[in-house]
């Protein structure tokens, strides 16, 4: 096995262009986290804009469209949760899963009601998200691997994490926001609007989740698949609880499971069993999951027997 | 009062969501009591069409059981999905291993296995839980993809039948589980996990385990005062409920496929969660719901025969229905209206 045609240059943008949809779905699950709402629908909301970003696209034959209709149908999502368990109390986890289950139901329906097909579509008239050809780049091999072609939303992916970064940790919103989900009861007393943050969180949430949706289907692919998500959006959320709900570690975790991904894929094309290489983000998730806990209970333990305060 | 309320939403819950379902099936040109009409029979009229209803009803109800037992300490295991895809292969795996054996052993140590299996499975997520507090909702749900692939690789690979199609060998025949209402899938499977939900029954309900679970889901703290650890409570919980998911995968080999093939769930374990999930918990009603769910998927089959209307739409309503069903407060207005009459009515309600 020659280790370097796995391990070469194309490698980075390979990784790149499989971390997107995942960086979106994270980002939509990071900007819930800080609010304090674990949101398992991130599955659901980007499977719903998927489908729609296809059914524009394919009608109008405009992609700006559909970016914009599928970012719409991501609103539309997050808010019939956020109205769920907002306003009438539903638990966070049942309705996301519901919204996940009402997701692939509809766009299983819509498939076959709208398109005339089952399992999956496709069509030259489904016109894609552009790619960013910079002529200059072409002359050299690995620049040109590298930077150039890169979709409009893989760019967008990487502005977005440093918008809500700056959004989250320089902004006066942000710091309400995080106070929401650090202390509700101490943000309402200190006047913030607890349940409006909450709804404006899920908005932003949709808007994102449309966005990785949206990269799916016209983006990263051109076309629409059942179920072609695929675990995408939890993998956002695992890559949401590997960064803390920090965007720029989310992002990490992202770009983790898009290298995992790439290399999967290749090391199969060698007669591996890819599925060991496959189920290693979920593994690593796991595992960062549990050893920062037990550093936290060390550190709090240890925080303890120094002061001798009884909680 | 508190309870006949909780049956009463459910009532309207699901009048509201069959009501939307032929809504929406009205505007795209169906007629919705043509379509109910043959949900019913393709679920109901004929040994084929109750039979399937049954063989989809085995699974649903020790899935759901399986979520209703985690719930009961307060932790939502998610991972039901991966337990029955391990217990399955587990099963599938003796089955076909141990041909010498003579049935009723052979079947007995499938399904010892395959319960090993789940539960093992499940102390995973449990232990990282009690101990750590890891939020055991995203650990199972990672935990799903670890255990498909890692049978997707045994079915694919050591285990497969070398057909060409990803499957294992078949499991020797006095393993397999009696078909009943024949040419139906259903099988003598479903007995098992009737009794086997009375046992639970029995557990939750009535036994000092079932106490200490109650215990410790409605208040660790106070479990831990008198005595009941909440970390070792949650774990038992989670493998009583992995157990009861491997048996459910052990069941569907051994009565429904005769070997393990790959992605063969596609959910089921998701189903059940949902079923739990619309009755909020209540292990009285789960089985009704779990059949009520078992009842629209199969039935589906049949409507999308005859009337053309595709049977994502029964999915479609499903989902709608559980997005009602979780809204706690959707229904509030009948509880206003009773508290009117007796105005302590609503002081304990939350």
């Amino acid at each position: 096995m020659d280790l370097s045609s796995i391990f070469d240059y194309t490698l980075i943008y390979a990784t790149i262009r499989a971390s997107t949809p995942i960086l979106f779905a994270a980002l939509a699950a990071v900007i819930t986290q800080q609010g304090n709402i674990l949101n398992i629908g991130t599955e659901g909301i980007m499977l719903t804009a998927a489908f729609v970003a296809v059914l524009v696209s394919y009608t109008t034959g405009s992609w700006v469209f559909a970016l914009i209709l599928a970012m719409a149908a991501g609103v539309l999502m997050a808010l019939i949760m956020a109205v769920a368990s907002i306003k009438y109390n539903a638990d966070m986890t049942a309705i996301g899963t519901a919204i996940n289950a009402l997701a692939l139901a509809v766009t299983k329906f819509g498939i076959k009601q709208f398109l005339g097909t089952t399992g999956s579509f496709t069509d030259p008239k489904i016109i894609g998200i552009p790619r960013i050809n910079i002529p200059i780049f072409e002359g050299n091999k690995y620049l040109n691997g590298i930077f150039n072609n890169w979709s409009l939303m893989e760019l967008l992916g990487i502005v977005m994490v440093l918008v809500l970064t700056f959004l989250l940790y320089r902004t006066v919103w942000g710091l309400r926001l995080r106070s929401v989900g650090h202390s509700p009861m101490a943000a309402e007393t200190a006047g913030i609007n607890v349940k409006k943050m909450k709804y404006q969180i899920m908005i932003i949430s949709g808007i994102l989740g449309g966005m990785a949706g949206a990269h799916l289907s016209i983006g990263y692919s051109k076309m629409f698949i059942e179920n072609m998500t695929n675990g995408r959006g939890f993998m956002g959320v695992a890559a949401m609880f590997f960064g803390g709900a920090n965007p720029v570690f989310a992002w990490i975790g992202s770009l983790l499971f898009g290298f995992i991904d790439s290399i999967g894929g290749r090391l199969q094309a060698y007669g591996w069993p890819s599925q060991f290489v496959l189920m290693q983000p979920y593994i690593i998730t796991v595992l960062v999951l549990a050893i920062s806990l037990w550093r936290k209970a060390k550190r709090e333990e240890k925080a303890k027997s120094s002061l001798f305060v009884e909680k | 009062m508190k309870s006949s309320n909780k049956y009463i939403n459910l009532l309207l819950t699901t009048l509201v969501s069959i009501l939307i379902g032929a809504v929406i099936m009205l505007a795209l040109g169906y007629n919705p009591i043509e379509a109910y009409i043959q949900l019913f029979k393709g679920a109901f009229v004929g040994k084929l069409n109750f039979g399937t209803t049954l063989q989809k009803f085995t699974p649903l109800l020790l899935t759901s059981i399986a979520f209703v037992i985690s719930s009961r300490v307060g932790v939502s295991n998610v991972g039901v999905e991966g337990e029955l895809y391990l217990g399955a292969i587990a099963a599938a795996w003796v089955g076909f291993t141990f041909k010498g054996v003579p049935g009723p052993i052979l079947i007995l140590l499938c399904l010892i296995v395959a319960i090993i299996i789940g539960a093992a499975w499940a102390y995973i997520p449990g232990s990282l839980r009690a101990y750590l507090g890891v939020n055991e909702v995203c650990v199972t749900i990672l935990m799903n993809y670890v255990a498909i692939y890692i049978t997707s690789y045994l079915v694919n690979g050591p285990l497969s039948a070398k057909t060409g199609v990803p499957q294992t060998p078949t499991i020797a025949e006095g393993a397999k589980l009696a078909k009943i209402l024949k040419p139906s899938q259903a099988s003598a499977g479903l007995f098992i996990a009737i009794a086997v939900v009375i046992i639970i029954y029995w557990i939750l309900q009535k036994s000092t385990i079932g106490y200490k679970f109650t215990s410790v889901g409605l208040n660790p703290m106070y479990a831990q005062y008198v005595g009941i650890s909440p970390q070792k409570t949650m774990i038992n919980a989670m493998l009583l409920s992995g157990a009861v998911g491997g048996l459910a995968g052990a069941l569907e080999v051994l009565g429904t496929y005769g070997y393990f093939l790959d992605n063969f769930s596609s959910g089921i374990a998701f189903d059940g969660m949902l079923a739990a999930l619309i009755v909020k918990n209540d292990i009285k009603m789960v089985p009704f719901m779990a059949f009520f769910l078992a009842v629209l998927k199969s039935g589906a089959l049949g409507m999308e025969r005859y009337t053309g209307i595709p049977k994502s739409i029964v999915d479609t309503i499903i989902a709608i229905f559980i997005i009602f069903a979780t809204m706690e407060d959707l229904f509030a207005f009948v509880q206003k209206r009773k508290a009117k009459k007796s105005e302590a009515a609503t002081s304990g309600q939350n």
